[in-house]
Protein backbone atom coordinates (compact mmCIF):
# COMPACT_ATOMS: atom_id res chain seq x y z
CA UNK A 1 0.00 0.00 0.00
CA UNK A 2 1.54 3.46 -0.82
CA UNK A 3 0.87 6.56 0.78
CA UNK A 4 -1.80 7.35 -1.87
CA UNK A 5 -3.67 4.14 -1.77
CA UNK A 6 -3.76 4.86 2.10
CA UNK A 7 -5.08 7.85 2.09
CA UNK A 8 -7.69 6.52 0.02
CA UNK A 9 -8.68 3.65 1.85
CA UNK A 10 -8.77 6.03 4.98
CA UNK A 11 -11.04 8.08 3.22
CA UNK A 12 -13.28 5.35 2.51
CA UNK A 13 -13.10 3.67 6.02
CA UNK A 14 -11.73 1.18 4.57
CA UNK A 15 -8.59 -1.53 5.75
CA UNK A 16 -5.35 0.13 5.80
CA UNK A 17 -1.88 -1.28 6.50
CA UNK A 18 -1.52 1.57 9.03
CA UNK A 19 -2.76 4.85 10.18
CA UNK A 20 -1.60 7.39 7.61
CA UNK A 21 0.46 10.35 8.60
CA UNK A 22 -0.31 13.81 7.40
CA UNK A 23 2.39 16.32 9.98
CA UNK A 24 1.30 19.95 8.42
CA UNK A 25 4.33 20.81 7.37
CA UNK A 26 4.79 23.77 5.46
CA UNK A 27 7.63 26.08 6.27
CA UNK A 28 9.34 23.53 8.77
CA UNK A 29 10.42 21.80 4.79
CA UNK A 30 12.28 25.19 4.03
CA UNK A 31 14.07 25.07 8.20
CA UNK A 32 14.58 21.59 7.84
CA UNK A 33 16.47 21.94 4.42
CA UNK A 34 18.42 25.04 5.47
CA UNK A 35 16.60 27.30 3.09
CA UNK A 36 15.72 30.95 4.26
CA UNK A 37 11.84 30.55 4.56
CA UNK A 38 11.25 34.34 2.73
CA UNK A 39 13.10 32.25 -0.45
CA UNK A 40 10.89 29.21 0.01
CA UNK A 41 7.53 31.33 -0.43
CA UNK A 42 9.06 32.45 -3.68
CA UNK A 43 10.25 30.23 -5.05
CA UNK A 44 8.26 26.81 -6.34
CA UNK A 45 11.19 24.68 -7.44
CA UNK A 46 12.57 25.27 -4.30
CA UNK A 47 9.38 24.65 -2.13
CA UNK A 48 8.97 21.82 -4.30
CA UNK A 49 12.57 20.71 -3.63
CA UNK A 50 12.12 21.14 0.33
CA UNK A 51 9.07 19.45 0.66
CA UNK A 52 10.86 16.27 -1.59
CA UNK A 53 13.42 16.42 1.25
CA UNK A 54 10.92 16.43 4.11
CA UNK A 55 8.97 13.84 2.49
CA UNK A 56 12.44 11.71 1.99
CA UNK A 57 13.40 12.71 5.84
CA UNK A 58 10.21 11.70 7.91
CA UNK A 59 8.45 9.26 5.34
CA UNK A 60 4.85 10.39 6.26
CA UNK A 61 1.90 10.50 3.40
CA UNK A 62 1.84 13.70 1.54
CA UNK A 63 3.26 16.86 0.79
CA UNK A 64 2.30 20.50 0.03
CA UNK A 65 1.85 22.61 -2.53
CA UNK A 66 1.59 25.57 -0.33
CA UNK A 67 3.47 28.93 0.63
CA UNK A 68 0.99 30.90 3.31
CA UNK A 69 -2.02 32.53 3.45
CA UNK A 70 -1.28 35.73 2.13
CA UNK A 71 -0.44 34.18 -1.79
CA UNK A 72 -4.21 35.24 -2.79
CA UNK A 73 -4.59 38.49 -1.28
CA UNK A 74 -1.31 39.47 -2.94
CA UNK A 75 -2.03 38.34 -6.35
CA UNK A 76 -5.21 40.27 -6.03
CA UNK A 77 -3.62 43.32 -5.14
CA UNK A 78 -2.22 43.98 -1.55
CA UNK A 79 1.43 44.59 -0.68
CA UNK A 80 3.58 42.25 1.58
CA UNK A 81 6.32 42.67 3.93
CA UNK A 82 8.71 39.84 3.57
CA UNK A 83 11.20 38.50 6.57
CA UNK A 84 13.77 36.33 5.92
CA UNK A 85 12.63 33.71 8.55
CA UNK A 86 9.08 34.18 9.10
CA UNK A 87 5.77 34.52 6.80
CA UNK A 88 5.02 37.42 5.42
CA UNK A 89 2.40 40.33 6.50
CA UNK A 90 0.53 42.35 4.82
CA UNK A 91 1.51 45.91 5.01
CA UNK A 92 -1.57 47.90 2.79
CA UNK A 93 -4.65 46.01 1.91
CA UNK A 94 -5.76 45.64 -1.62
CA UNK A 95 -9.33 47.32 -0.44
CA UNK A 96 -9.57 50.66 0.79
CA UNK A 97 -13.27 50.52 1.72
CA UNK A 98 -15.76 47.77 0.86
CA UNK A 99 -16.81 49.61 -2.58
CA UNK A 100 -13.67 48.66 -3.92
CA UNK A 101 -14.37 45.48 -4.77
CA UNK A 102 -16.72 45.85 -7.62
CA UNK A 103 -13.46 47.09 -9.31
CA UNK A 104 -11.36 44.32 -8.46
CA UNK A 105 -10.72 41.33 -10.86
CA UNK A 106 -10.49 37.70 -10.04
CA UNK A 107 -6.44 37.12 -10.28
CA UNK A 108 -5.43 34.68 -12.97
CA UNK A 109 -3.27 32.22 -11.11
CA UNK A 110 -0.93 31.32 -14.44
CA UNK A 111 0.65 35.12 -14.32
CA UNK A 112 -0.68 36.72 -10.73
CA UNK A 113 2.00 37.54 -7.91
CA UNK A 114 3.15 34.04 -6.55
CA UNK A 115 0.25 31.67 -7.73
CA UNK A 116 2.74 30.91 -10.60
CA UNK A 117 5.44 29.49 -8.42
CA UNK A 118 3.09 27.38 -6.18
CA UNK A 119 1.83 25.70 -10.09
CA UNK A 120 5.06 24.96 -10.77
CA UNK A 121 5.56 23.71 -7.51
CA UNK A 122 2.59 21.58 -7.56
CA UNK A 123 3.83 20.64 -11.27
CA UNK A 124 7.37 19.14 -9.87
CA UNK A 125 5.81 17.15 -6.82
CA UNK A 126 3.47 15.68 -9.00
CA UNK A 127 5.89 14.65 -11.53
CA UNK A 128 8.29 13.43 -9.06
CA UNK A 129 5.96 11.53 -7.08
CA UNK A 130 3.15 10.82 -9.24
CA UNK A 131 0.64 8.39 -7.86
CA UNK A 132 2.21 7.10 -5.03
CA UNK A 133 2.34 10.27 -2.76
CA UNK A 134 -0.81 12.63 -1.91
CA UNK A 135 0.21 15.77 -3.44
CA UNK A 136 -1.88 18.56 -1.54
CA UNK A 137 -2.18 21.99 -3.17
CA UNK A 138 -3.88 25.02 -0.65
CA UNK A 139 -5.97 27.46 -0.91
CA UNK A 140 -7.38 30.48 1.57
CA UNK A 141 -11.44 29.80 1.97
CA UNK A 142 -13.63 32.60 1.36
CA UNK A 143 -13.68 33.91 4.93
CA UNK A 144 -9.61 34.34 5.40
CA UNK A 145 -9.34 35.89 1.63
CA UNK A 146 -11.97 38.68 2.90
CA UNK A 147 -9.92 39.17 6.09
CA UNK A 148 -6.49 39.31 4.13
CA UNK A 149 -8.46 42.25 1.71
CA UNK A 150 -9.69 44.39 4.25
CA UNK A 151 -7.78 43.37 7.84
CA UNK A 152 -9.23 41.14 10.17
CA UNK A 153 -11.08 44.05 12.12
CA UNK A 154 -12.43 46.32 9.27
CA UNK A 155 -13.93 43.21 7.87
CA UNK A 156 -15.30 41.81 11.09
CA UNK A 157 -16.70 45.58 11.27
CA UNK A 158 -17.83 45.39 8.14
CA UNK A 159 -19.44 42.35 8.66
CA UNK A 160 -21.38 43.03 11.29
CA UNK A 161 -22.36 47.05 10.19
CA UNK A 162 -22.87 46.33 6.23
CA UNK A 163 -23.83 42.58 5.90
CA UNK A 164 -24.83 42.83 1.83
CA UNK A 165 -21.50 44.86 0.76
CA UNK A 166 -19.66 42.32 3.36
CA UNK A 167 -21.40 39.23 1.22
CA UNK A 168 -20.08 41.13 -2.04
CA UNK A 169 -16.25 40.60 -0.65
CA UNK A 170 -17.11 37.16 0.35
CA UNK A 171 -18.26 36.16 -3.19
CA UNK A 172 -15.52 37.71 -5.12
CA UNK A 173 -13.08 36.09 -2.26
CA UNK A 174 -14.82 32.53 -2.92
CA UNK A 175 -14.35 33.08 -7.18
CA UNK A 176 -10.50 33.61 -6.30
CA UNK A 177 -10.61 29.92 -4.20
CA UNK A 178 -12.30 28.34 -7.14
CA UNK A 179 -10.28 29.52 -9.61
CA UNK A 180 -6.81 29.37 -7.89
CA UNK A 181 -7.71 26.13 -6.21
CA UNK A 182 -9.09 24.33 -10.12
CA UNK A 183 -5.52 25.70 -11.82
CA UNK A 184 -3.81 23.94 -9.01
CA UNK A 185 -5.82 20.63 -9.62
CA UNK A 186 -4.92 21.74 -13.43
CA UNK A 187 -1.44 21.53 -11.97
CA UNK A 188 -1.33 18.56 -10.70
CA UNK A 189 -2.58 18.52 -7.44
CA UNK A 190 -4.55 15.59 -5.98
CA UNK A 191 -6.69 17.64 -4.02
CA UNK A 192 -6.63 21.45 -2.85
CA UNK A 193 -6.94 21.97 0.64
CA UNK A 194 -8.97 25.11 1.91
CA UNK A 195 -7.37 26.78 4.83
CA UNK A 196 -10.08 29.17 6.61
CA UNK A 197 -8.62 29.76 10.15
CA UNK A 198 -10.32 33.03 9.76
CA UNK A 199 -14.20 30.94 9.51
CA UNK A 200 -12.99 29.83 13.06
CA UNK A 201 -15.84 29.85 16.13
CA UNK A 202 -12.88 31.57 17.99
CA UNK A 203 -13.22 34.23 15.12
CA UNK A 204 -17.28 34.39 14.35
CA UNK A 205 -20.13 32.89 15.94
CA UNK A 206 -21.98 29.60 14.47
CA UNK A 207 -24.57 31.24 13.01
CA UNK A 208 -22.07 33.49 10.92
CA UNK A 209 -20.70 30.35 9.55
CA UNK A 210 -24.19 28.82 8.38
CA UNK A 211 -25.36 31.57 6.97
CA UNK A 212 -22.50 33.40 5.25
CA UNK A 213 -20.05 30.97 5.23
CA UNK A 214 -21.51 27.94 4.25
CA UNK A 215 -22.95 28.50 0.94
CA UNK A 216 -19.51 30.16 -0.32
CA UNK A 217 -18.20 26.81 0.90
CA UNK A 218 -20.82 24.63 -1.12
CA UNK A 219 -19.35 26.52 -4.40
CA UNK A 220 -15.90 25.71 -3.52
CA UNK A 221 -15.91 22.43 -2.78
CA UNK A 222 -18.45 21.92 -6.04
CA UNK A 223 -16.17 23.43 -8.37
CA UNK A 224 -13.03 21.74 -6.73
CA UNK A 225 -14.98 18.17 -7.33
CA UNK A 226 -16.47 19.08 -10.94
CA UNK A 227 -12.65 19.48 -11.69
CA UNK A 228 -11.47 16.59 -10.23
CA UNK A 229 -10.29 16.80 -7.20
CA UNK A 230 -9.95 13.72 -5.09
CA UNK A 231 -11.33 14.75 -1.91
CA UNK A 232 -12.48 17.93 -0.56
CA UNK A 233 -10.63 18.35 2.47
CA UNK A 234 -11.21 21.76 4.94
CA UNK A 235 -8.72 23.19 8.01
CA UNK A 236 -10.16 24.96 10.03
CA UNK A 237 -7.95 25.27 13.29
CA UNK A 238 -9.47 26.23 17.36
CA UNK A 239 -12.63 25.35 18.90
CA UNK A 240 -14.79 24.13 15.68
CA UNK A 241 -17.01 21.86 17.66
CA UNK A 242 -20.14 24.13 16.89
CA UNK A 243 -19.17 24.25 13.19
CA UNK A 244 -18.07 20.47 12.29
CA UNK A 245 -21.74 18.95 11.62
CA UNK A 246 -21.86 21.69 9.06
CA UNK A 247 -18.91 20.26 7.31
CA UNK A 248 -20.97 17.34 5.26
CA UNK A 249 -23.42 19.81 4.09
CA UNK A 250 -20.75 21.82 2.78
CA UNK A 251 -18.87 18.95 1.13
CA UNK A 252 -16.33 18.10 2.69
CA UNK A 253 -14.65 14.47 2.87
CA UNK A 254 -11.56 14.95 5.13
CA UNK A 255 -11.81 17.50 8.30
CA UNK A 256 -9.14 18.85 10.26
CA UNK A 257 -10.20 19.24 14.00
CA UNK A 258 -7.91 21.29 16.46
CA UNK A 259 -6.77 20.13 19.98
CA UNK A 260 -9.26 22.09 21.76
CA UNK A 261 -12.13 19.23 20.02
CA UNK A 262 -11.49 15.72 22.35
CA UNK A 263 -11.29 13.26 19.28
CA UNK A 264 -14.46 11.30 20.86
CA UNK A 265 -16.36 14.54 20.26
CA UNK A 266 -15.37 15.00 16.93
CA UNK A 267 -15.74 11.49 15.87
CA UNK A 268 -19.84 11.67 17.25
CA UNK A 269 -20.13 15.09 15.38
CA UNK A 270 -18.70 13.53 11.73
CA UNK A 271 -19.86 9.68 12.49
CA UNK A 272 -19.10 9.17 8.38
CA UNK A 273 -16.32 12.02 7.74
CA UNK A 274 -12.34 11.35 7.40
CA UNK A 275 -10.83 13.23 10.17
CA UNK A 276 -7.42 14.52 10.40
CA UNK A 277 -6.05 16.33 13.45
CA UNK A 278 -4.83 16.95 16.46
CA UNK A 279 -2.03 17.12 17.83
CA UNK A 280 -1.21 20.64 19.34
CA UNK A 281 0.58 22.44 17.35
CA UNK A 282 3.56 23.99 19.58
CA UNK A 283 3.74 20.72 21.46
CA UNK A 284 6.29 20.22 18.21
CA UNK A 285 8.54 22.57 19.63
CA UNK A 286 8.43 22.34 23.04
CA UNK A 287 7.28 18.83 23.81
CA UNK A 288 9.92 15.91 24.17
CA UNK A 289 9.43 12.93 21.43
CA UNK A 290 8.35 10.37 23.96
CA UNK A 291 5.55 12.75 24.53
CA UNK A 292 4.39 12.86 21.34
CA UNK A 293 4.42 9.36 20.22
CA UNK A 294 2.23 9.05 23.72
CA UNK A 295 0.27 11.68 22.48
CA UNK A 296 0.08 9.95 19.06
CA UNK A 297 0.00 6.42 19.83
CA UNK A 298 -3.00 7.63 21.97
CA UNK A 299 -5.03 9.10 18.60
CA UNK A 300 -4.28 6.01 16.52
CA UNK A 301 -5.99 4.13 19.06
CA UNK A 302 -9.22 6.05 19.26
CA UNK A 303 -9.48 6.10 15.77
CA UNK A 304 -8.58 2.04 15.38
CA UNK A 305 -11.90 0.55 14.91
CA UNK A 306 -13.69 3.26 13.67
CA UNK A 307 -10.80 4.03 11.09
CA UNK A 308 -11.63 7.05 8.68
CA UNK A 309 -8.73 9.10 10.47
CA UNK A 310 -5.28 10.82 9.10
CA UNK A 311 -2.99 11.56 11.98
CA UNK A 312 -1.67 14.82 12.06
CA UNK A 313 -1.91 18.42 14.16
CA UNK A 314 -4.38 20.45 14.57
CA UNK A 315 -2.82 23.27 12.99
CA UNK A 316 0.06 23.90 11.16
CA UNK A 317 3.37 22.05 12.77
CA UNK A 318 5.63 25.66 13.02
CA UNK A 319 8.80 26.17 11.19
CA UNK A 320 11.32 26.02 14.14
CA UNK A 321 9.55 22.55 15.55
CA UNK A 322 12.22 19.67 16.60
CA UNK A 323 12.44 17.15 13.81
CA UNK A 324 12.68 14.67 16.55
CA UNK A 325 9.15 15.07 17.48
CA UNK A 326 7.74 15.41 13.76
CA UNK A 327 9.91 11.94 13.50
CA UNK A 328 8.13 10.36 17.14
CA UNK A 329 4.68 11.16 15.59
CA UNK A 330 5.50 9.31 12.23
CA UNK A 331 7.22 6.29 13.76
CA UNK A 332 3.84 6.24 15.92
CA UNK A 333 1.80 5.84 13.00
CA UNK A 334 4.21 2.73 11.41
CA UNK A 335 2.76 0.74 15.20
CA UNK A 336 -0.58 1.54 14.46
CA UNK B 1 -27.53 43.73 40.63
CA UNK B 2 -27.41 46.00 37.95
CA UNK B 3 -28.80 49.59 38.75
CA UNK B 4 -32.41 49.59 36.66
CA UNK B 5 -31.09 53.53 35.19
CA UNK B 6 -28.33 51.34 33.79
CA UNK B 7 -30.19 49.08 31.63
CA UNK B 8 -30.77 50.13 28.65
CA UNK B 9 -27.15 50.97 28.51
CA UNK B 10 -26.07 47.69 29.24
CA UNK B 11 -28.78 46.42 27.20
CA UNK B 12 -26.91 48.79 23.84
CA UNK B 13 -23.37 47.36 25.17
CA UNK B 14 -24.19 43.85 25.23
CA UNK B 15 -25.51 44.51 21.63
CA UNK B 16 -22.66 45.78 20.47
CA UNK B 17 -25.26 48.98 18.93
CA UNK B 18 -22.15 51.52 19.72
CA UNK B 19 -24.05 54.68 18.66
CA UNK B 20 -27.23 53.53 21.24
CA UNK B 21 -24.69 52.61 23.63
CA UNK B 22 -23.56 56.19 23.33
CA UNK B 23 -26.60 58.10 23.04
CA UNK B 24 -27.89 56.62 26.19
CA UNK B 25 -24.29 57.32 28.03
CA UNK B 26 -24.84 60.81 27.04
CA UNK B 27 -28.60 60.62 28.21
CA UNK B 28 -27.43 58.94 31.80
CA UNK B 29 -24.60 61.98 31.90
CA UNK B 30 -27.44 65.02 30.87
CA UNK B 31 -29.22 63.69 33.84
CA UNK B 32 -26.47 63.73 36.48
CA UNK B 33 -25.00 60.90 36.39
CA UNK B 34 -21.37 61.10 37.05
CA UNK B 35 -19.01 59.75 34.91
CA UNK B 36 -17.32 57.12 37.21
CA UNK B 37 -20.50 55.83 38.18
CA UNK B 38 -21.46 54.89 34.82
CA UNK B 39 -18.30 53.19 34.16
CA UNK B 40 -18.70 51.30 37.63
CA UNK B 41 -22.62 50.36 37.07
CA UNK B 42 -22.65 50.36 33.52
CA UNK B 43 -19.79 49.09 31.49
CA UNK B 44 -18.65 46.67 33.85
CA UNK B 45 -21.65 45.49 34.37
CA UNK B 46 -21.67 44.76 30.92
CA UNK B 47 -18.43 43.31 30.93
CA UNK B 48 -19.59 40.61 33.22
CA UNK B 49 -22.82 39.65 31.67
CA UNK B 50 -19.96 39.24 28.67
CA UNK B 51 -17.81 37.45 30.82
CA UNK B 52 -20.17 35.03 32.22
CA UNK B 53 -21.34 34.24 28.42
CA UNK B 54 -18.10 33.32 27.18
CA UNK B 55 -16.36 30.00 27.48
CA UNK B 56 -13.82 28.64 25.84
CA UNK B 57 -16.16 27.35 23.07
CA UNK B 58 -18.22 30.44 23.13
CA UNK B 59 -15.85 32.84 22.57
CA UNK B 60 -15.81 34.86 19.07
CA UNK B 61 -13.70 37.88 18.14
CA UNK B 62 -16.93 39.43 16.34
CA UNK B 63 -19.16 39.56 19.48
CA UNK B 64 -16.13 40.54 21.67
CA UNK B 65 -15.44 43.52 18.98
CA UNK B 66 -18.72 44.90 18.66
CA UNK B 67 -18.81 44.96 22.39
CA UNK B 68 -15.36 46.44 22.81
CA UNK B 69 -16.17 49.24 20.49
CA UNK B 70 -19.24 50.40 21.96
CA UNK B 71 -17.43 50.27 25.41
CA UNK B 72 -14.36 51.78 23.71
CA UNK B 73 -17.27 54.60 22.54
CA UNK B 74 -18.44 55.12 25.85
CA UNK B 75 -15.27 55.44 27.73
CA UNK B 76 -13.84 57.76 25.32
CA UNK B 77 -17.11 60.15 25.40
CA UNK B 78 -16.90 59.65 29.28
CA UNK B 79 -13.11 60.58 29.40
CA UNK B 80 -12.00 62.30 25.92
CA UNK B 81 -8.53 62.17 27.72
CA UNK B 82 -8.42 58.56 29.06
CA UNK B 83 -9.52 57.18 32.08
CA UNK B 84 -7.12 59.48 34.77
CA UNK B 85 -4.82 57.31 36.86
CA UNK B 86 -6.05 58.39 40.32
CA UNK B 87 -9.21 57.41 38.81
CA UNK B 88 -8.50 54.01 36.89
CA UNK B 89 -8.51 50.97 39.33
CA UNK B 90 -5.22 49.92 37.87
CA UNK B 91 -2.38 50.51 34.92
CA UNK B 92 -1.63 47.87 32.63
CA UNK B 93 0.95 48.02 29.40
CA UNK B 94 -0.10 45.83 26.86
CA UNK B 95 1.89 44.89 23.31
CA UNK B 96 2.21 42.51 20.81
CA UNK B 97 5.88 41.65 20.94
CA UNK B 98 8.63 42.67 18.72
CA UNK B 99 8.39 40.22 15.75
CA UNK B 100 5.04 39.76 15.68
CA UNK B 101 2.79 41.94 13.51
CA UNK B 102 -0.76 40.77 14.93
CA UNK B 103 -1.93 42.87 17.00
CA UNK B 104 -5.94 41.87 16.95
CA UNK B 105 -6.04 39.93 20.40
CA UNK B 106 -3.80 42.37 22.28
CA UNK B 107 -6.66 44.45 21.03
CA UNK B 108 -9.57 42.74 22.36
CA UNK B 109 -7.35 42.13 25.88
CA UNK B 110 -7.19 46.00 25.79
CA UNK B 111 -11.04 46.64 25.19
CA UNK B 112 -12.02 44.01 27.71
CA UNK B 113 -9.85 45.64 30.62
CA UNK B 114 -11.08 49.11 29.73
CA UNK B 115 -14.62 48.02 30.23
CA UNK B 116 -13.79 46.69 33.65
CA UNK B 117 -12.23 50.07 34.79
CA UNK B 118 -9.30 49.70 33.66
CA UNK B 119 -6.10 52.05 32.65
CA UNK B 120 -4.13 49.98 29.81
CA UNK B 121 -1.08 51.57 28.12
CA UNK B 122 -1.27 50.09 24.87
CA UNK B 123 2.09 49.73 23.15
CA UNK B 124 0.88 48.41 19.56
CA UNK B 125 2.64 45.62 17.97
CA UNK B 126 5.92 44.72 17.20
CA UNK B 127 6.88 46.46 20.75
CA UNK B 128 10.83 46.00 21.11
CA UNK B 129 11.79 44.70 24.83
CA UNK B 130 12.86 47.96 26.04
CA UNK B 131 10.27 49.99 24.95
CA UNK B 132 8.14 47.41 26.87
CA UNK B 133 9.47 47.24 30.40
CA UNK B 134 10.36 51.48 30.10
CA UNK B 135 6.61 52.24 29.75
CA UNK B 136 6.03 49.67 32.41
CA UNK B 137 8.38 51.99 34.63
CA UNK B 138 7.22 55.23 33.34
CA UNK B 139 3.16 54.28 34.04
CA UNK B 140 3.85 53.06 37.51
CA UNK B 141 1.97 49.55 35.99
CA UNK B 142 0.81 46.86 38.00
CA UNK B 143 1.42 44.42 35.38
CA UNK B 144 2.75 44.02 31.70
CA UNK B 145 0.52 42.39 29.35
CA UNK B 146 2.16 40.06 26.34
CA UNK B 147 -0.54 38.69 23.05
CA UNK B 148 1.18 36.63 20.28
CA UNK B 149 -0.47 35.18 17.21
CA UNK B 150 2.74 33.33 16.26
CA UNK B 151 4.92 30.62 17.72
CA UNK B 152 8.29 32.25 16.50
CA UNK B 153 7.65 35.16 18.88
CA UNK B 154 7.98 32.71 21.91
CA UNK B 155 11.74 33.10 22.33
CA UNK B 156 10.72 37.02 22.97
CA UNK B 157 7.98 36.63 25.42
CA UNK B 158 10.89 34.52 27.26
CA UNK B 159 13.00 37.59 27.15
CA UNK B 160 10.39 39.66 28.99
CA UNK B 161 10.85 38.92 32.50
CA UNK B 162 14.82 39.77 32.38
CA UNK B 163 14.20 43.08 30.40
CA UNK B 164 11.34 44.02 33.38
CA UNK B 165 14.16 43.00 36.01
CA UNK B 166 16.53 45.89 34.79
CA UNK B 167 14.45 48.04 34.99
CA UNK B 168 14.36 47.54 38.33
CA UNK B 169 10.53 46.15 37.90
CA UNK B 170 11.61 42.56 39.44
CA UNK B 171 8.30 42.17 41.29
CA UNK B 172 6.01 43.16 38.48
CA UNK B 173 3.21 40.48 37.43
CA UNK B 174 3.95 39.34 33.71
CA UNK B 175 0.28 37.62 31.79
CA UNK B 176 0.89 35.99 28.29
CA UNK B 177 -1.83 35.31 25.78
CA UNK B 178 -2.90 34.58 22.65
CA UNK B 179 -3.25 31.82 19.99
CA UNK B 180 0.36 30.97 20.21
CA UNK B 181 0.92 31.66 23.38
CA UNK B 182 -1.87 29.79 25.39
CA UNK B 183 -0.37 26.63 24.10
CA UNK B 184 2.34 26.83 26.58
CA UNK B 185 2.40 27.26 29.77
CA UNK B 186 3.55 30.04 32.58
CA UNK B 187 6.79 28.30 33.41
CA UNK B 188 7.69 27.18 29.82
CA UNK B 189 7.17 31.40 28.92
CA UNK B 190 8.55 32.76 32.27
CA UNK B 191 5.43 34.42 32.80
CA UNK B 192 3.00 34.40 35.92
CA UNK B 193 -0.08 33.82 34.02
CA UNK B 194 -0.77 32.47 30.67
CA UNK B 195 -4.70 33.47 30.03
CA UNK B 196 -6.83 30.90 27.68
CA UNK B 197 -8.99 34.26 27.23
CA UNK B 198 -8.90 37.70 27.69
CA UNK B 199 -11.66 37.52 30.47
CA UNK B 200 -9.72 34.44 31.70
CA UNK B 201 -6.77 37.22 32.12
CA UNK B 202 -8.79 40.01 33.45
CA UNK B 203 -10.33 37.56 35.87
CA UNK B 204 -6.69 36.80 37.29
CA UNK B 205 -6.02 40.42 37.66
CA UNK B 206 -8.91 40.97 39.08
CA UNK B 207 -7.62 38.84 41.68
CA UNK B 208 -4.31 40.38 41.93
CA UNK B 209 -6.00 43.95 42.27
CA UNK B 210 -8.05 42.48 45.01
CA UNK B 211 -4.62 40.87 46.55
CA UNK B 212 -3.17 43.97 46.43
CA UNK B 213 -2.24 46.07 49.53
Amino acid sequence: MNSLERIKAALAFAPLDRTPAVPQLFGHAAVLAGVALGDYLRDGSLLARCQLGALQRYGHDVVFAFMDLCVETEAVGSTLQYREHQYPDVASYALASAGDVAALAVPDPAVAGRMPQLLRAAGILRGELGDTVLVAGCVAGPMTLATQLLGIETALYLAADDPASFEKILDFSAAVSIRYGVAQIEAGVHLPIVFDPSASPAVVPPQFFRELLLPRLQRVFAAFRQAGALANWLNIAGPTAATLPYYPEAGVDIANFDYYVEPQRAQQLLPATCLDGNLKSLDFVEAQPEQIAAAATRLVEVFVARGGFLLSSGCEIPPEAKPENIAAMVAACRKG
Amino acid sequence: MLNPAMNQLVASLLDGDHAAALAEARRLRASGLAAEQIVTEGLEAAMRRLDDKCTVESFNLLEIMLVGRAVSAVANELYPEGVPPAQGRATFVIATLEGDVHDLGKNIAKMVLIGKGYRVVDLGKDCPLATLANAALREHAQAVLVSGLITSVIPQVRKVRAALDECGLAGIKLVAGGAALKQSSAEALNVDYVAETAFDGARYLDGLMREAP
